[in-house]
């Protein structure tokens, strides 16, 4: 179970400011989103908190200890925009990987991917290459990859955005089953306001570049999230708050 | 595959007889160009002088290829992770690729002397520059988010070569293979020929040429040719097998 603790974290690439003093405690086993323009330095925020980038002050603790070292204990798993498979690996190869790579952190209670694959609909597609699935479908294989790891932070950086609409509410709806009750910590960049209210225990809206924390507010739906979700007068309520914040963001 | 090999068979068969058919209509004089039938009569009556210097000179061309090869992915590794070096690298390897090899060939074989060890020099010094442009441009060509992944699971580097560069750099690899082999087999039968020690295709065409012997010469070139194709179906074959994932092995019936 992992706790995210940032403070006064800024990062600059050269003369071009992208974060703005965040600071933000993120509890163990919750699902956060942060939304934010396009640009806006979201994507940089978890990339630092991946250890994938590193700040330019402030600090970053994943359980206590920085980035560099979670990551050196496989202790992130990523799941990134574009699904990233090796073309020459079948599904349960490219599911296999990150397990493949650095072997001697892995965690004892990994989990089995070839289980992982059953449970996302592709078992029958184990020994198929990437180039014969839809996005959806590698997409649904980057997912496995990164929780076969059994990692207690997932990051995820607009994971869906390329997809199609009714492909992404499965996708969804799949993400909501899989974390619910693994009591992973999520970390989910997206610029769709539905999308991370649906996903999230906790909604954060970043402001225009520089990044700051301008909203920050729980997702009080309960748990499992049900398909009809978007249905719930609540959903809506909380949509319209994520949506007020981000336009008040956006006026100079 | 009955259907594919169908149409090249063809070629090959009109090829051959409209050769031979030009060489009886216009008695082409022997020494000039030999009719495929007389050459390939005089190649089966000594064929196991033959096959034993193809089997030379397969050992010339494809060590030296594979020398060639493995150096490239070595020195690929290391360039396609750092500019400067591989800046520095450029000059010396556009030097060997332009400077024709059979400028200076004959001081490599005095400087090597006797056996095989100029013609596996040559090849493989010749076939290098090739082998490391492909190796840098297709290890540099995995994707930016691949590598991230891999790093956010602290791969190390010999991971990253192993599991991502070098599969990426194997398609390019491979078509420059393709291009090598003729380059390869060029060299090692004039370096056979130059340095008289008596073994290989080169040899017997070199002295077949000097002696005015024109059966001798043309059945030199036939099994050569021989190995070249052969050399390149293998290659093919090879390629398919293990890059059946890639997007030009997949049409099937092009």
């Amino acid at each position: 179970m992992s706790n995210v603790a940032l403070h006064g974290l800024n990062k600059s690439f050269g003369d071009l400011e992208v974060l703005d003093n965040v600071s933000l405690e993120i509890e163990s086993g919750s699902f956060v989103s942060f939304i934010g323009p396009s640009g806006c330095g979201k994507t940089t925020l978890v990339r630092v908190v991946a250890g994938l980038e590193a700040a330019s002050s402030g600090t970053v603790l994943v359980d206590g200890s920085p980035p560099a070292v979670a990551r050196s204990h496989k202790r992130v798993g990523l799941v990134p925009q574009q699904p990233g498979l090796l073309p020459w690996r079948t599904v349960r190869a490219n599911a296999h990987l990150l397990l493949d790579i650095n072997r001697a952190a892995n965690p004892p209670d990994a989990a089995n991917p070839n289980t992982l694959l059953r449970e996302v609909g592709l078992g029958d597609f184990m020994e198929s290459y990437p180039h014969e699935l839809s996005g959806g479908m590698q997409q649904r294989v980057a997912l496995v990859r990164a929780l076969s790891l059994h990692s207690p932070l997932l990051v995820m950086d607009e994971p869906f955005a390329a997809l199609d609409e009714i492909t992404r509410s499965e996708m969804r709806l799949l993400l909501n089953q899989l974390v619910e009750g693994r009591g992973v910590t999520v970390l989910f960049v997206t610029h769709n306001i539905s999308e991370a209210v649906a996903l999230s225990d906790r909604v954060i809206v970043c402001s225009p570049r520089p990044a700051r924390v301008v909203a920050d507010f729980n997702v009080d739906l309960p748990r499992p999230r049900a398909r009809d979700i978007e249905d719930d007068s609540r959903f809506v309520e909380l949509c319209a708050e994520a949506r007020h914040a981000l336009h008040g963001a956006m006026r100079p | 595959m009955t259907r594919r090999a169908f149409a090249p068979l063809v070629g090959i068969v009109v090829f051959v007889a409209v050769w031979e058919g030009f060489v009886r209509a216009f008695n082409v004089r022997p020494f000039i160009l030999r009719a495929p039938s007389s050459a390939v009569n005089y190649l089966w009556k000594f064929r196991s002088d033959y096959l034993d210097a193809a089997w030379v000179t397969v050992q010339h061309s494809m060590l030296g290829l594979l020398f060639a090869l493995l150096l490239a992915v070595a020195f690929g590794a290391v360039l396609a992770s750092n500019r400067f070096l591989e800046r520095a690298a450029q000059p010396i390897l556009l030097l060997i690729q332009v400077v024709p090899w059979i400028a200076y060939v004959s001081s490599v074989v005095v400087w090597l002397g006797l056996g095989s060890a100029p013609a596996l020099f040559m090849v493989t010094l010749v076939c290098l520059p090739a082998f490391v442009f492909a190796s840098v441009d297709g290890m540099r060509s995995v994707e930016p988010a691949t590598l991230e992944l891999m790093s956010s699971v602290d791969a190390s580097r010999l991971e990253v070569l192993t599991r991502v560069r070098l599969p990426s750099a194997a398609p390019l690899l491979f078509t420059t293979a393709r291009f090598n082999v003729g380059l390869a087999l060029a060299i090692a039968y004039y370096v056979e020929g130059a340095n008289f020690s008596n073994e290989g295709i080169g040899n017997i065409g070199r002295s077949a040429a000097a002696n005015n012997q024109a059966d001798r010469l043309w059945a030199s070139v036939f099994s050569i040719a021989v190995v070249g194709v052969v050399a390149l179906l293998l290659l093919s074959l090879l390629e398919r097998t293990v890059l059946h994932w890639h997007a030009a092995q997949r049409t099937e019936n092009r």
